[in-house]
């Protein structure tokens, strides 16, 4: 391996011109003759629209759906059998179906002008009673959210298995019922765009905050009802996207309407009460969940019931039910037992249109599984590792078909908490909690283990025939006359750090300097198609496309080079930048040169294609690679207060090779932090009526340094057998897993006074009221 | 109005944009200076943070207007700094960024600290930065990298020089009386309904017969008279009615415009006022019901049993309940009973002033902003 | 999230700031800390918004044998930095630190935090249990009101619109004397869920305790002596006003109380 490429922590190139300000975020974007928009949104979560009245003077500044003649709704089927397709229009037309949803639109100069009009914006609307608690949903009386529909559900779905056989010889038993609350997803920067009509192209081009603007582009196409050669969708730099900016948005097809309507530049940018209240929209799982285990704590069944809050439409392109269906599949996580039975429900309310949230359905998934294995561990009074460490699939067990059917793909599943078990020093903690602290609180330790699939390709996604299938992944490389390299790809970089690990990537295999390697990404402009930055895929599909492409382009310098160092093709090799042959060698820029400017001294059989390809990828295997960690957490409960402090936070990941270690630490660190916001901090709560009860980072409260503990983090790295580099998907896995582990030491810490906490988050409150509710049993 | 003048990074501005437009604003959109980013624009993240004469603060909430020959400073204006320079290769080797989006308001937050703090103690570092959220990196990086920086040696910020401002004004009237602390007016209590919406009850006497309270309570006008900030427009025989109702609370003022009914059952001495009611430019919208009995408590008093439900949609409605509904609306319902039995022996209300619309509306809009102005 | 239209005044003298304060829609803003963010989100539309912070009269400090007075627009960072001379042996520059974040610290005010009246700020509740007085500026001149007896309730304190903070009055500790405050954040620097502080000043015949984070006016007992030897005393005030009406409040509160006693070093054996 070369110094500067896969495997090494090279700094990030992209960190300068952030670090001094410099960066371009779409609120940076400035277009001559730009407005701005202001949307008037439902006060209500559900009601029926009679009207929209703006005073006269405001006339041709306010819009509704009524206006945007021809302009389809968002629609986001899935090819599962039974799901109920629902359709979203821009504005909303007959009813609304959440509080927030956009209603009209107010055009002006300035933003803050735009909303003055917004204020004085009348919506007439007969208030519905609404649908908010998914549990009630399913009932007769519970209020209709699509009029047409019989019921309340996108989709039911059923695993079935012979559970009865294995709950019959079960010596533990163990039922729960837990839940995870809604989130936002909170980047930093809210969602954005730039829309204008692009005279000189002809062409509508988009700026957006998005993670995948080669989707966007074809799902504006097929709203706005233009070809897609028509538009250019181009994400400058992104604040943070975590899901959240992984669809395409009713506001990006207004302000893409509203440019062409105007033939002006249209700008929206979303703020942080627009987030908070109209984009709540993630995690809202409930399970009902029961464990059989023998009387060593080996897992025999677990029947489950699960319900997924997945709010009114849904999303293009994942779907409404994307979270739910997946339950069916990875409820069993990384354990090994022969009988599963689940029923998911993938339900619709009167709240904003649910959207995978890093981790996406793993989260609450692991915090049910993880929850029953340490139930089982108090009820077979053994350690909570020891329980894991009975049940987890085995190295010698790999490659392993699970009972979903999920192909595992190699790991030492057990080995990961063994070391977590050592590094958290488990039985120091254990003799600590008998000494009891000094100031009384109450001290608990929890573990968590997942696998996580990530990079799962067409033969995955086809099965759920949403409007986006993911197959090859494609980059475009090629050599500048001056011998630079230019490499894009159709993905997107948020913080990824695409910039620096792709060009690590280029260096390996043409090993010309990283320092000339440019990386462009997230334009359909200038890319090749991608389904964008997903799923944990980047470093697997985009690093596997930009590897093959380079493979490419470099066997064509190496010919050129070969040819100017009058060698034999099999005798050169890249080297140092140079194409390094017996007698000499010869710079990548003299070969670039060569083509370009000297080609009279280019082999007569030269390729005429030139030093520019366009390559793609997919691993020969491509249901995804699984990476897997085990989190520890070690916490202090203080039952005075229900405040929890996080001592210590351990995890021991695998994430095959990792490309750039540093920035998979970056990753692991940020996805846990955010992990500790679910576990003890984030939701959005509803009143009965559907009334978000939280529109500013005061109510809605986000991890802060100090609510961090330094987390550690150990690799192992066991090569992927399935990609190029032997590297898995890892970008999602840091927030899947605290949840459970924090939760799991909560109850840990608090199971002298029979308090077990099921809800997230275990703020001090709930913590709080649990001991309460205790005290008062006994 | 005198125009105010800033320094932006050393350069002299004249300010000349719109009051309103905050300092973040005037930055990016007149200065063109856009590494001052946006996060919450209420105060939380940080993103926004620049520095006002020397010290960090939120541009989001600061006003070009108010600040008239403040120094300001953004990351833009600290490229040739040495401290910021040490800090960004520091940001870079500790893998202090992701997205970026924090990292300017970051910097001029950890270039700070670093001149304040001198151990580079990371839970004293953590609990610095706490006024700057990250949603990418975990603050590991960040801590990181500020404690290199410091354990590498930073020279100390300048001491703050003493304050020696005029000295502030001495009293010069009579000490005011303290207000007497009113008594509880009864036992109230607080519940939400299934649908969602809060009742609150009250139940308090008033020293006069029931036919006498009875016979005001059918007087909408007179009723609501008691209550502070609030008037009826129109009063229709059938018991429809149109008012509205000013609310004031803190800073924070709302008008309510809206329409309702009312109804009485003199059999059961007992009646009812509904109304639902838009606040015309923040869209919120409020429906309630005001529900009373009257019951003999002897033959000179009569104990009244009020009972308020409300429900808010809207931008008041979308911010967290709390319990500081309780208080205000015992003031209120206090002042209420008070102004009631004013009204009854003759004499004008106790307080009339708008400082709440009346039990309903006052407690409905606390409740809901009690997180965002305080808890 | 844009302020709706206002206009600025920024006043020459403190007359002129109260000829401004009796416009129509009229505020005063001295840090813009809390109002600053109402503007945003359009919960507060005054017309006119008066900035007072740069008046001289109100960025002062005086210095008696009684105490210190601070002008209303001193800043949280300054008191917290000891900028200005601090007569309660620590007590000021503790509370200042622990209040929001440094970047809210170095532009909030004193007086600005006292006439806001949040019952979950820092300064209403210390101020109150440390027994300070509030100087407010109207048409007859400057009255002095004591902090508890300052607020009426939640957000409502007791100020006509057109009257200014103009001082606080810090009382001056004895060597003996015994402070604590302790407040319980969910997030460090957000706006606490309970604190209290607590006062035994035996030389001044000062035993006094302050609650904050109620519902509405901090709870202030006078005289804390009894409820220092048996906590259980606490029981009938709490119920008098109001902050027994959910266990887990009434928890945390009463948990505040003996961590603050604790650090004050008047109740023993107190987890912290
Ligand atoms: C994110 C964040 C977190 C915070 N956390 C806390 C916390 O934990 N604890 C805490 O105590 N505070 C907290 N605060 C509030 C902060 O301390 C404010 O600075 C303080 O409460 C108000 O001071 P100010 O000078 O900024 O007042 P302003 O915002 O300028 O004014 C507030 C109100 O008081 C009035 N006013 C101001 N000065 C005067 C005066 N001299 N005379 C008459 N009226 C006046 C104004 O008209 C306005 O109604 C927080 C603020 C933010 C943004
Ligand atoms: S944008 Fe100013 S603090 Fe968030
Ligand atoms: S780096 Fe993205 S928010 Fe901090």
């Amino acid at each position: 391996m070369r110094p500067k490429g896969v495997g090494a922590s090279v700094p990030r190139r992209e960190d300068d011109r952030l670090l001094r300000g410099r960066g371009r975020f779409v609120g940076d974007i400035r277009m001559a003759g730009q407005v701005e928009i202001a949307f008037v949104r439902s006060p209500v979560a559900h009601g029926r629209l009679r009207g929209v009245r703006a005073p006269e003077r405001f006339a041709g500044r306010v819009f509704t759906q009524a206006d945007m003649t021809g302009v389809k709704g968002i629609l986001a089927r899935s090819g599962l059998k039974g799901f109920r397709v629902s359709e979203q229009p821009a504005l909303a037309t007959d009813k609304v179906r959440f509080a927030g949803e956009p209603v009209a639109m107010c055009v002006a100069e300035t933003r803050a002008e735009a909303e003055d009009i917004a204020a004085e914006v009348a919506l007439d609307i007969e208030a519905l009673p609404a649908n908010v608690d998914m549990l009630r949903a399913a009932a007769p009386d519970a209020p209709r959210v699509h009029d047409d529909w019989p019921d309340n559900l996108f989709l039911e779905t059923f695993v079935d298995g012979d559970i009865e056989r294995a709950a019959a010889d079960a010596a533990i038993r163990v039922t729960r019922k837990l839940r995870t609350s809604r989130q936002c997803m909170a980047p930093l920067e809210g969602k954005g765009c730039v829309a204008v009509w692009d005279r000189h192209m002809e062409q509508l081009l988009l700026w957006t905050s998005t993670q995948m603007p080669h989707i966007v582009r074809s799902g504006l196409a097929e709203c706005l009802g233009l070809e897609e050669r028509r538009i250019r969708v181009a994400a400058p730099d992104v604040g943070g996207g975590f899901g959240w900016k992984g669809l395409l948005q009713p506001e990006e097809v207004c302000a893409a309407w509203l440019a062409m309507k105007l033939d002006r530049p249209v700008k929206w940018l979303e703020d942080r009460r627009e987030h908070l209240v109209a984009a709540a929209n993630c995690r809202e799982h409930h399970y009902e969940i029961t464990g059989y285990a023998d009387a060593e704590g080996r897992l025999l069944a677990l029947d489950a019931v699960a319900h997924v809050d997945a709010g009114a439409y849904s999303v293009y392109p994942f779907s409404a039910c994307l979270e739910a269906a997946q339950v069916g599949s990875i409820l069993p996580g990384p354990y090994d037992f022969p009988a599963f039975r689940c029923r998911t429900y993938s339900v619709c309310t009167n709240k904003p249109p649910i959207v995978p949230y890093r981790g996406v359905a793993r989260t609450g998934v692991c915090f049910a599984m993880e929850s029953i294995i340490d139930a089982i561990a108090r009820e077979a009074r053994l350690e909570p590792y020891e329980v894991r460490l009975r049940n987890l699939v085995r190295p010698e067990q790999m490659p392993f078909r699970n009972v979903t059917g999920k192909d595992f793909d190699m790991g030492d599943y057990p080995e990961s908490v063994r070391r977590a078990v050592a590094m958290i020093g488990h039985d120091a903690v254990r003799e600590r909690q008998k000494a009891g602290e000094p100031d009384g609180r109450r001290v608990g330790i929890g573990y968590a283990t997942y696998c996580e699939q990530g990079a799962h390709g067409t033969s995955v996604y086809h099965g759920w025939g949403i409007p986006m299938v993911p197959g090859f992944e494609q980059c475009f490389a090629r050599f500048t006359p001056d011998g630079g390299v230019e490499i894009r790809v159709g993905a997107q970089s948020h913080g990824q750090s695409f910039e620096t690990t792709m060009a690590q990537v280029a260096h390996e295999i043409l090993s010309i300097d990283p320092d000339r390697v440019s990386v462009s990404h997230g334009d359909t402009a200038l890319s090749p198609y991608s389904t964008g930055t997903w799923g944990s895929r980047s470093a697997v599909m985009v690093g596997g496309a930009v590897a093959t492409a380079c493979e490419k382009l470099g066997a064509r310098a190496l010919r050129i080079g070969a040819h100017l160092l009058q060698a034999k093709p099999d005798e050169v090799r890249l080297e140092g930048g140079a194409v390094v042959g017996p007698g000499g060698s010869v710079s990548l820029d003299e070969v670039a040169r060569t083509f370009y400017r000297r080609p009279q001294n280019l082999p007569a059989d030269v390729d005429p294609d030139g030093l520019e390809l366009t390559a793609g990828y997919r691993p020969v295997v491509d249901t995804g690679t699984f990476s897997y960690a085990t989190h520890a957490a070690v916490v202090a409960v203080d039952g005075e207060t229900g405040g929890v402090e996080l001592l210590d936070y351990v995890v021991v990941e695998d994430g095959g090779v990792l490309l750039n270690p540093m920035v998979v630490d970056g990753q692991i660190y940020g996805g846990a932090v955010q992990g500790i916001g679910t576990a003890l901090y984030e939701a959005m709560r509803y009143d009965a009526n559907g009334q978000p009860l939280a529109s500013t980072l005061a109510d809605y409260t986000l991890p802060g340094a100090a609510e961090t503990p330094p987390i550690r983090i150990a690799h192992m790295e066991t090569p992927s057998p399935n990609t190029r580099f032997g590297q898995k998907g890892i970008g999602e896995g840091g927030a899947i897993a605290p949840p459970a582990a924090i939760v799991n030491a909560i109850n840990d810490a608090l199971a002298p006074l029979g308090v077990e906490i099921g809800a997230l988050p275990a703020t001090p409150h709930a913590i709080l009221s649990a001991i309460a509710a205790a005290e008062a049993v006994r | 109005m005198t125009q105010a003048t800033l320094t932006v990074n050393g350069r002299r501005v004249a300010v000349d944009a719109p009051a309103r437009q905050h300092l973040a604003d005037f930055l990016r959109e007149r200065e063109m200076l856009t590494a001052t980013h946006l996060g919450c624009e209420h105060g939380v993240c940080g993103a926004c943070t620049v520095l006002i004469d020397g010290a960090p603060a939120r541009s989001c909430i600061a006003w070009p207007a108010a600040l008239d020959g403040a120094e300001i400073v953004t990351v833009e204006g600290l490229d040739d700094d040495p401290l910021a320079a040490r800090l960004r290769a520091a940001f870079t080797a500790e893998h202090a960024l992701q997205c970026g989006y924090c990292t300017p308001g970051m910097l001029i937050m950890a270039r700070d600290i670093a001149r304040r703090v001198r151990e580079p103690d990371e839970a004293r570092i953590r609990a610095e930065l706490s006024g700057n959220l990250c949603r990418c990196t975990g603050y590991a990086g960040i801590v990181r990298a500020i404690a290199r920086v410091i354990g590498e040696g930073v020279d100390a910020a300048p001491p703050r020089r003493a304050l020696s401002g005029t000295a502030p004004l001495a009293a010069t009237v009579a000490a005011a009386a303290a207000p007497q602390k009113a008594e509880p007016a009864g036992a109230m209590t607080f519940s939400v309904e299934a649908d969602g919406s809060t009742r609150i009850a009250q139940s308090f006497v008033t020293p006069f017969p029931r036919a006498a309270v009875w016979a005001f309570f059918q007087d909408p006008r007179k009723i609501v008279a008691c209550m502070p900030g609030a008037a009826l427009t129109r009063v229709e025989a059938d018991g429809r009615i149109e008012g509205e109702m000013r609310v004031a609370l803190g800073p924070i003022s709302a008008a309510f415009a809206g329409e309702g009914a009312v109804s009485a059952d003199p059999a059961a001495f007992s009646g009812a006022i509904e109304g639902q009611g838009a606040e015309g430019a923040g869209g919120t919208r409020a429906t309630g019901r005001v529900t009373y009995a009257l019951r003999e408590e002897g033959p000179e008093a009569t104990r009244v049993d009020v009972s308020v439900v409300y429900a808010l949609t809207g931008p008041l409605a979308q911010i967290s309940r709390g319990g500081v509904a309780r208080d205000l609306a015992g003031r209120l319902t206090r002042v209420f009973a008070d102004n009631l039995a004013a009204s009854l022996a003759g004499r004008a209300p106790v307080e009339a002033a708008p400082l709440g619309a009346g039990a309903l509306l006052w407690s409905m809009v606390v409740s809901r902003v009690r997180r965002l102005l305080g808890r | 999230m844009k302020a709706a239209a206002f206009e600025i005044v920024r006043p020459r003298d403190l007359d002129a700031a109260r000829a401004a304060l009796g416009r129509e829609g009229a505020k005063a803003a001295a840090g813009w800390q809390s109002l600053g963010p109402m503007l945003n989100l359009r919960l507060a539309r005054p017309a006119v918004v008066v900035s007072i912070a740069h008046l001289p009269e109100l960025r002062g400090v005086s210095e008696t044998p009684e105490g210190v007075v601070y002008g209303a627009c001193v800043t949280h960072a300054e008191i917290e930095d000891g900028a200005a001379p601090d007569p309660t042996r620590g007590a000021l520059p503790a509370v200042a630190a622990g209040i929001a974040y440094r970047a809210v610290r170095n532009r909030g005010t004193i007086g600005g935090s006292l006439a806001h009246a949040d019952p979950a700020a820092d300064w209403p509740t210390a101020l109150a249990a440390m027994g300070a007085h509030v100087r407010v500026l109207g048409a007859d001149g400057v009255r002095r009101v004591a902090v508890e007896d300052f607020a009426h309730g939640a957000f409502a304190p007791a100020l006509a619109p057109d009257e200014l903070v103009v001082g606080v009055e810090a009382p001056r500790f004895s060597a003996s004397a015994r402070w604590g405050w302790w407040k319980f954040c969910r997030k460090l620097g957000e706006y606490a869920e309970a604190m209290c502080g607590v006062l035994v000043d035996p030389d001044r015949g000062v035993a006094r305790a302050a609650f904050g984070a109620t519902d509405g006016r901090p709870l202030v007992i006078a005289d804390a002596s009894e409820a220092l030897r048996d906590p259980d005393a606490l029981a009938a005030p709490f119920a008098a006003a109001g902050l027994d009406h959910d266990p887990v409040a009434r928890r945390l509160h009463r948990a505040a109380f003996r961590r603050a006693a604790a650090r004050a070093g008047l109740l023993e054996d107190v987890p912290t």
